[in-house]
C-alpha cells in the first residue's frame, strides 16, 4: 500500500470524520481518513449534547468543577468562615461564536446527511436546563446570565411550577431552572457514522482499524502519513488525533502541542420510557435521555493520563446526582459505565489551522468537551483552510501559539 | 495445620471453584466462594453437591466421577464460606471486588483470587432462533434435572459434541419424544479421533452405550446434519434441518422440515470472561472460546495474585476444571507457606497428569466438533443478531460493506453489543464474521463494563 492523496486525515472521531465529510462534499479531492479506535477515544464516551451555551458557561461537563466549589462554600458557611467567591467558568466570546455557529449548522446538516446519505444522527431539540436546588445554585445561574447579556433571548427562566410542568419527574426539591433554549442533542455514534458514511459515499478512502504510526517529512514539509498498513503520501495532513494529537503533531512538526487526555466517567441507564423532555445539568452532573430511551449521566473531569478505568466513588457521585434530580431513577437499572478521554487544552479552546514554518500540516484537535458540538464548524473551517479560502470565523485565536498557554494555571480539575 | 488470615476469594462455585476450595480446605486454608446461583455446582453439572433422590438421568457416570470431589467438599465444609445468590459486578481497585445481592453493593477484599466463572453457551443465529421453545443444551439439561419439567413434548436436538447423545438419552428417559439428533460433523471425522477418545475409555464406552440406547429406542441420530431454521407463530412449531458439508454449509436442496414444539441447540461454549476483562488481565483470542485470559502453568493470570481455573480459560468440562482448581489451590498453598516446594510439585504434577488425560480426550472431541463458518450463512437479512438492541443481520452486513474491521467500530456503527447483556450473546457471531472476513487479528475485543449485571441507581446510594 503506497497511495497518493491530496489530504490524509489522522483520526476518525467526530472532528476527523467531520473534516472528511466537509472536504469531500465537492468530490474534487483525493482524501483518506485513517482511524483506529483506541480505548477511551472521546467520541465513544460522548453524551452527544449540543450544548453551545451550556458548555461555554461551564455547565454540562463543567459542573463537576462547580460542585466542588459549592461544597466548599457550604462547608465554609457551616464553619462560619467567609465563603470563597463563585465564578462561573465562562469561555471567551470568540468561543461562543465558534460553538453557536456550529450549533446553528446542525438542523441543515441533519437534513443533508439524511437526504443525501440516508443516515439519521437523531438530532433532537431538547434545550438544556440548569436545575437549581438552593440559593447557591440560583446565585450561580444569575452570574451565568449576567455574563451573557447578548444571549438573553436564548435563556428562559422556569420557576418551580413551570419546571414541574415541563419535567414532571424532576425532584420536588428543585426550585426552578434556567433553560438554554438553543442547546440540543444528537446521537454521537450516529453523527460520526453519518459523517464517515457521507464521506465514503463522496469517495473518501477509509482506512479503518488502521493506526497512525508516524509522519513522513521532507524539510519543513509533511509528505505522508505512516500507518501500520503502509504509508499514505499526501499534500496535506490533518491532525484530528483527539487525546493522541500531541504525539502526531510531534511526528509531523517536531513540536509537542499541549493537548492531553482528560478522563470523563459516564453512567448509562437501561432503556426507559421517556422521563425527560430536555437535557438537564445540575451542580452534580448532566443528564440526557437519548433517542433509544437510555439515560446518560456524566461526567467526571480527571487528569489520569490515558487511564480509562472506572472508579466506584466517582460513579456513585454521578448516580447519586442523577437520582437526586430524577428520583424515579432510583428504581431503575444502571446498565453500563465507561470512561472517555477528552482532548484537553489549558485554555479549553481547540487548536485549529496550520503551524508556523510547517507546510502541509493542519491541526484540528483539542476540542476538549465540545468535539461533537464543534465538529460541524471545524469541518467547515478546515475545508476552507485546505482550499485557501477566507475562513468563516477568524482563525487567529485558535491557531497554535505557545504564548496561548504560557500564563495559564495548572488544570483546575484533579 | 496453619490457619490463614489471608483472604482467598473464589468466584464461581462450579467444579473448578469447589475443587479449589475443597483442596485449600484440606490443606487447612479457608476460602470464600461467591456464586450467583441458589446452589453450588455450576451450570451443566448443577446438582452433584446435594444428595437427591434417583433421577431418571443417564449421567450416573458423571455423578460418580464427582463423588470424590463431593466427599472432599463435605468433609471440609467448615473451612469454606459460601455466599450464594451474590454476583460480582466489578473490581474494586486491585485487591477487591464489588459484589451485589440485588439489594446493595458490598466490597470484598482478597489476597488471592480464583476466578472460575465457567462458560456460557454459544449463540448461533439462524432464522427463528429467538422463538420461544428454542433452548440451549445446558438449559434443556437444567430443566430436566431441576424438577423433571419436560422442555417439550416433541423435540429436535441440533449441535455438536458429546452433550448431544447425553441430552438425547436424558430427554428420552424423561418421556420426551426426540424427533431427531443432528450432529453437525460427519461420522468419518469422529472415527479419526478414535485414538484420542481412548484416553478416557470409560467415557467413550459410556458414549457408545448412549448411542446404542438411542438406537434401541429408535431415536434417529444424524451425523453431518444441522439446523437451518425454526418456524412458528408465537412459539416453535417446526424445525428445518439439512445435511452440512465439511464447512458446515447447509445443503438446502436436501432440507427437511419436521413438526416439533421445542429445539435444543448446542454448538459449543464461550468462556465467561467479564470479570477477567474488568480486572484488565491479559487475554488472547481463542477460536473455540472467544477471548480467554493468558495463564502460566500454575493457572496464574497476568496479575500475580489472580488465578483462573475451569472453562473460563478454555473449555474442558468439569473433570478438567476440577484439576485446574486443584493446581491453583496448591500454588496458593505454596505461596502461603502451607506446603513446601516438593509437596507442591508432586501434587501439581499429579493433577497435571489427570488434566492431560482429560485434554487428550477432550481435544479429540474438540477437533471433531470444531465450529465451521458455513453456519454464518444461516441467518437471513431480517434475522436478529443482537437481541438486546434488535440489530438485524442486514445492519451488520451494511457495516462490513462500509469497511468496518473491528468490533468497537461495529458496535458504534450498529449498536450491536451495547445492550443489557453487554454482547454476551452476539459477540461470538460478530467475532466469527471478522474471522471470516480476515480481520480476526486486529478485530479487538468487546470490553466488559461495570456493572457486569445491571444494578439499580438506589444501590449506588451511600
Amino acid at each position: 500500500m503506497n497511495k497518493n492523496y491530496d489530504v490524509v486525515i489522522a483520526g476518525g472521531g467526530a472532528v476527523g470524520a467531520a473534516c472528511a465529510y466537509f472536504l469531500s462534499r465537492e468530490k474534487d479531492l483525493k482524501i483518506a481518513l485513517v482511524d483506529f479506535k483506541k480505548p477511551g477515544n472521546a467520541s465513544r464516551a460522548s453524551a452527544g449534547g449540543l450544548w453551545a451555551i451550556g458548555e461555554s458557561v461551564g455547565l454540562g461537563c463543567g459542573v463537576i468543577f462547580f460542585k466542588t466549589l459549592s461544597k466548599q462554600i457550604n462547608e465554609a458557611k457551616a464553619n462560619g468562615e467567609e465563603a470563597p467567591r463563585m465564578h462561573p467558568h465562562q469561555l471567551p466570546d470568540f468561543f461562543f461564536d465558534f460553538a453557536l455557529s456550529s450549533n446553528n449548522m446542525f438542523p441543515a446538516l441533519h437534513e443533508e446527511l439524511r437526504e443525501k446519505h440516508n443516515i439519521d444522527f437523531k438530532f433532537q431539540e431538547t434545550g438544556l436546563k440548569f436545575v437549581m436546588y438552593d440559593e447557591h445554585d440560583r446565585a450561580y445561574a444569575d452570574q451565568i446570565a449576567s455574563g451573557i447579556p447578548h444571549l438573553s433571548d436564548q435563556v428562559n427562566w422556569l420557576d418551580a411550577d413551570q419546571l414541574r410542568e415541563e419535567e414532571p419527574y424532576v425532584s420536588p426539591e428543585a426550585i426552578g431552572a434556567m433553560n438554554f433554549t438553543c442547546d440540543h442533542q444528537v446521537s454521537p455514534f450516529l453523527l460520526i457514522d453519518s459523517y464517515t458514511e457521507g464521506a465514503r459515499q463522496n469517495g473518501v478512502d477509509l482506512y479503518l482499524n488502521t493506526m497512525v504510526t508516524g509522519v513522513e517529512t521532507e524539510g519543513n514539509r509533511v509528505v505522508g502519513v505512516r500507518t501500520d498498513k503502509g504509508t499514505l503520501s499526501c499534500n496535506t495532513m490533518i491532525n484530528a488525533g483527539g487525546a493522541w494529537s500531541s504525539q502526531i503533531c510531534e511526528w509531523a512538526t517536531g513540536e509537542k502541542i499541549p493537548v492531553y487526555p482528560v478522563k470523563g466517567q459516564i453512567v448509562l441507564s437501561e432503556k426507559l420510557p421517556k422521563i425527560m423532555r430536555g437535557c438537564i445539568s445540575t451542580s452534580d452532573c448532566y443528564i440526557a435521555q437519548k433517542d433509544n430511551g437510555e439515560v446518560l449521566i456524566g461526567s467526571t473531569t480527571e487528569e489520569k493520563g490515558y487511564d480509562t478505568t472506572n472508579t466506584l466513588a466517582e460513579l456513585k457521585g454521578l448516580a447519586q446526582g442523577a437520582s437526586k434530580c430524577l428520583p424515579i431513577l432510583k428504581e431503575m437499572n444502571i446498565k453500563r459505565t465507561w470512561a472517555g478521554l477528552r482532548p484537553g487544552t489549558r485554555d479549553e479552546i481547540p487548536i485549529l489551522g496550520p503551524m508556523d514554518g510547517i507546510e502541509g500540516y493542519i491541526n484540528a484537535n483539542g476540542h476538549f468537551r465540545t468535539g461533537i458540538l464543534c465538529s460541524a464548524i471545524t469541518g467547515k473551517l478546515i475545508d476552507e483552510i485546505v482550499r485557501g479560502k477566507e475562513t468563516t470565523l477568524d482563525l487567529k485565536p485558535f491557531l497554535y501559539d505557545p504564548k496561548r498557554f504560557e500564563d495559564l494555571d495548572p488544570p483546575f480539575y484533579g | 495445620m496453619s490457619t490463614n488470615n489471608q483472604n482467598v476469594v473464589i468466584v464461581g462455585g462450579g467444579a473448578a471453584g469447589i475443587s479449589a476450595a475443597a483442596q485449600l480446605a484440606e490443606l487447612g486454608i479457608k476460602s470464600r466462594i461467591i456464586d450467583e446461583a441458589t446452589k453450588l455446582g455450576g451450570v451443566v453439572y448443577r446438582g452433584p453437591l446435594r444428595h437427591t433422590e434417583e433421577l431418571p438421568h443417564l449421567d450416573e457416570f458423571y455423578q460418580k466421577s464427582q463423588k470424590s470431589l463431593q466427599d472432599k467438599y463435605h468433609n471440609n465444609k467448615d473451612k469454606i464460606d459460601v455466599q450464594l445468590e451474590t454476583s460480582v459486578v466489578g473490581p474494586d481497585g486491585t485487591d477487591g471486588l464489588i459484589i451485589s445481592d440485588q439489594q446493595k453493593l458490598e466490597n470484598v477484599k482478597y489476597d488471592y483470587l480464583i476466578l472460575s466463572t465457567g462458560c456460557h453457551e454459544r449463540s448461533i443465529p439462524f432464522p427463528g432462533w429467538t422463538l420461544p421453545g428454542i433452548m440451549m443444551m445446558g438449559g434443556v439439561q437444567l430443566q430436566i434435572k431441576s424438577g423433571l419439567v419436560r422442555p417439550g413434548e416433541k423435540m429436535a436436538l441440533c449441535g455438536t459434541g458429546p452433550l448431544l447423545p447425553l441430552i438425547a438419552c436424558q430427554l428420552h428417559k424423561g418421556g420426551v419424544e426426540v424427533e431427531g439428533v443432528y450432529e453437525a460433523s460427519s461420522f468419518s471425522k469422529l472415527a479419526k479421533e478414535a485414538v484420542a477418545l481412548l484416553n478416557k475409555p470409560m467415557l467413550t464406552l459410556n458414549g457408545l452405550s448412549m448411542m446404542s440406547y438411542l438406537k434401541r429406542n429408535n431415536v434417529p441420530f444424524h451425523y453431518g446434519w444441522g439446523i437451518v431454521k425454526a418456524e412458528g407463530k408465537e412459539a416453535v412449531e417446526s424445525v428445518t434441518v439439512a445435511p452440512y458439508d465439511k464447512e458446515w454449509k447447509a445443503d438446502l436442496s436436501k432440507a427437511r422440515k419436521a413438526n416439533v414444539d421445542s429445539i435444543g441447540i448446542g454448538y459449543g461454549f464461550v468462556a465467561r470472561t467479564q470479570i477477567t476483562q474488568l480486572l484488565n488481565l491479559e487475554h488472547e483470542y481463542s477460536y473455540q472460546s472467544s477471548y480467554v485470559p493468558k495463564l502460566d502453568e500454575f493457572h496464574r493470570a497476568s496479575k500475580d495474585n489472580v488465578y483462573v481455573a475451569g472453562d473460563t480459560s478454555g473449555i474442558l468440562g468439569s473433570d478438567g476444571a476440577a484439576f485446574e482448581g486443584q493446581i491453583a489451590a496448591f500454588d496458593i498453598a505454596l505461596r502461603m507457606g502451607v506446603i513446601d516446594a516438593s509437596t507442591h510439585s508432586s501434587r501439581v504434577n499429579k493433577a497435571r497428569k489427570g488434566l492431560q488425560r482429560v485434554k487428550n480426550f477432550r481435544f479429540g472431541f474438540d477437533r471433531f466438533s470444531e465450529r465451521q463458518l458455513g453456519m454464518l450463512d444461516l441467518p437471513d437479512d431480517d434475522t436478529v443478531i443482537c437481541r438486546c438492541e434488535n440489530i438485524k443481520k442486514s445492519q451488520i452486513d451494511a457495516a462490513f460493506e462500509r469497511g468496518v474491521k473491528d468490533i468497537t467500530s461495529l458496535k458504534m456503527a450498529t449498536r450491536a453489543g451495547l445492550g443489557d447483556c453487554q454482547g454476551k450473546v452476539c459477540s461470538a457471531y460478530c467475532y466469527d464474521r471478522f474471522k471470516q472476513a480476515g480481520h480476526q487479528e486486529k478485530m479487538g475485543q468487546l470490553r466488559a463494563r461495570f456493572p457486569i449485571e445491571p444494578i439499580t441507581f438506589a444501590m449506588m446510594e451511600d
